[in-house]
């Protein structure tokens, strides 16, 4: 069989961009709230959906629709963490009850989601230009995923190098009461880091409701490897979920040639994003952060 | 529909998500395990009893052979669980959940795919009407869920329900009593999958199909809000919080053909699950019932000689 080695390489980089999106707010939130927030999912969900509203029903365009589509998703975001996740921090509750009432959180914003849009797919009509270069089949929706990936990817190495917020970021979650004894108001980079993370979620979504269907399981579909890319990076560690991400992508399409080889069905596709994660939390479970400079 | 049969049925559903909501409380209300994945386990009692049902194996064996395979499973999923922090356990449990289920639907030729399986009812006695058949599946259902009962109240009682216990509250402090962490948790683990996986084979065996789709994360998370609106650490209680969920879970459903509100019924009650269980960690976290406190035999003695001493002085 041949095998269009340069198509699968191409085809990690989408995956790994999309994943890397997807996964630097799950793993900066986890990292400064010291939980997963399991309704990062829905976060993907509800910025498909902006981005649909916004850009189909509204007719606004695609750069408008990104842009509310963060804009909201990030506001839902802090409002959940100042309404639920805060007051249970302050109760005292373990990290399980916040495990799961996010989940529970999850299940209010996909069903709510349902509720408004139904659960009927839907997709984004602007067409994309398809052409090949050498053997690859390349769409300009892929190539924005990959450019949209690398520039924020610039902009949150500037945010949390640079920054007095992204220092803050830093300092809290490496120790929140050293922080907060160096006048760093907590609080407030928790909600800032709440903002940015949920709403790039919604960044995420809107790609991968463009490269597939939009419906409430948007999220869902992809957070298994999301997660893997969080825990393989290292928790709250963003050099380490870049690494992490094209690993996973990576690992996942020549996956699937090697499932195609092998006969076997394609969707047991999310089942090596899920092997990789079994075998960190096993072997390693600190990921790879300490190949990456620890903040 | 018969008004009687529906009530049976609801009875029935309430038993064996009671099993299902016992054996969590064991995990998690006793010992302090998040476990996210029950839905697997449900799911391993299900199939194996399917798959052994229809190649003849009689009702009892393959019940427990879908207890022993879930315990198999709840053994290895332990062996991570003895290194891993709770965040770390519930995201690979909840995967596991989900790729099992992956599995059950893509391989057709196991399992019947999309499409699953159907299962001839264990006692089927010809010509009996349907309120009988369900008379027969609330006795058989009970009288599992009384074992379970029986068996976790014992345990709970019992120095090894200290134990868990100890582990749930500090689980350096318990290791350092010369407790063995691993192995406590361990056993919590398999006893708590074997009871989900006897669950499961009731549950394929009451409604004579196994489909993929009956075993979405959804369920884990039902029997969640069963054990946190019922009481976690209490056993009365959460049969209470099971038999409430199940109650509110048919009650929503039959008022959606009565009256019409904007919003599609079946989306609501997620809404309003999610809705209750926030309200519960946030307001009630010790559930309806609060734990019970331990009846050892020296707090017995304590009682009784205090009322010795009290009726002397008298």
């Amino acid at each position: 069989m041949m095998i269009n080695w340069p198509q699968v390489l191409f085809n990690s980089a989408i995956t790994g961009s999309l994943y890397l999106i997807g996964a630097v707010g799950l793993t900066l939130t986890y990292g400064l709230s010291k939980f997963p927030n399991f309704a990062h999912a829905e976060f993907i969900t509800l910025g498909a959906f902006i981005g649909y509203l916004v850009a189909e029903q509204l007719g606004l365009g695609w750069p408008l629709a990104l842009l509310i589509a963060f804009l909201v998703s990030g506001t839902v975001g802090v409002l959940c963490y100042r309404g639920i996740f805060q007051p249970l921090a302050k109760r005292g509750s373990s990290i399980i009850h916040l495990m799961v009432a996010s989940i529970a959180l999850g299940f209010i914003l996909r069903h709510s989601i349902g509720a408004i849009w139904t659960w009927k797919p839907v997709y984004f009509s602007a067409a994309w230009t398809s052409f090949d270069v050498g053997s690859m089949r390349i769409s300009s929706l892929w190539l924005w995923l990959i450019v949209t990936a690398i520039s924020l990817s610039f902009a949150i190495h500037f945010l949390l190098m640079k920054t007095r917020i992204g220092k803050a970021i830093r300092a809290s979650a490496s120790n929140p009461e050293l922080a907060l004894a160096s006048g760093i108001n907590v609080n407030r980079v928790i909600l800032i880091t709440w903002f940015i993370g949920t709403g790039l979620a919604a960044i995420a979504g809107i790609f991968r409701g463009a490269d597939t269907q939009i419906w409430p399981m948007t999220g869902w579909d992809i957070i298994l490897p999301i997660f893997a890319v969080a825990i393989l990076g290292g928790i709250g560690n963003f050099y380490g979920a870049i690494a992490a991400a094209f690993i996973i992508g990576l690992a996942e399409n020549v996956g699937v040639v090697g499932l195609i080889a092998l006969g076997l069905s394609t969707t047991y596709r999310i089942g090596i994003a899920f092997l990789i994660l079994i075998i960190t939390l096993i072997v390693k479970p600190e990921g790879l952060a300490m190949l990456f400079r620890r903040f | 529909m018969d008004p009687l049969l529906y009530v049976l049925d609801l009875v029935v559903f309430i038993g064996i998500f009671s099993i299902v909501a016992i054996s969590l409380n064991l995990e998690f209300g006793f010992t302090g395990l998040a476990n996210f994945g029950k839905v697997a386990f449900f799911l391993i009692g299900a199939y194996t009893y399917a798959l052994l049902s229809n190649i003849g194996v009689p009702f009892f064996f393959c019940l427990m052979a879908g207890a022993v395979i879930a315990a198999a499973f709840g053994l290895l999923i332990s062996l991570p669980a003895l290194r891993l922090r709770a965040d770390y356990l519930s995201i690979a449990v909840l995967a596991f959940g989900e790729i099992l289920r992956l599995f059950v639907k893509s391989e057709d030729w196991l399992a019947g795919g999309d499409w699953g399986l159907t299962v001839a009812p264990a006692i089927s006695v010809a010509g009996v009407s349907h309120r009988t058949d369900a008379f027969i599946n609330i006795a058989l259902v009970y009288f599992c869920l009384a074992i379970c009962f029986l068996v976790i109240h014992y345990l709970a009682n019992a120095p090894y329900g200290r134990a868990i216990r100890a582990i749930r509250e500090d689980e350096v402090a318990a290791e350092a009593l010369g407790k063995n962490v691993s192995k406590y948790k361990a056993q919590v683990l398999m006893l708590g999958s074997a009871m989900t996986g006897i669950a499961g084979g009731l549950y394929v065996q009451y409604l004579h199909c196994v489909l993929p789709n009956m075993f979405m994360p959804m369920i884990t998370f039902t029997v969640w809000i069963m054990v946190l609106l019922g009481g976690p650490g209490n056993s009365w209680g959460v049969l209470l919080g099971a038999g409430l969920v199940e109650i509110f879970d048919r009650g929503t459903n039959i008022l959606k053909d009565y009256i019409s509100i904007p919003i599609d019924p079946s989306n609501l009650q997620y809404i309003l699950f999610g809705t209750l269980i926030i309200l519960i960690l946030l307001y009630r976290p010790q559930g309806l019932l609060k734990e019970s406190t331990v009846r050892t035999k020296v707090q017995r003695l304590i009682y009784n000689g205090r009322h010795t001493i009290k009726n002397r002085r008298n």
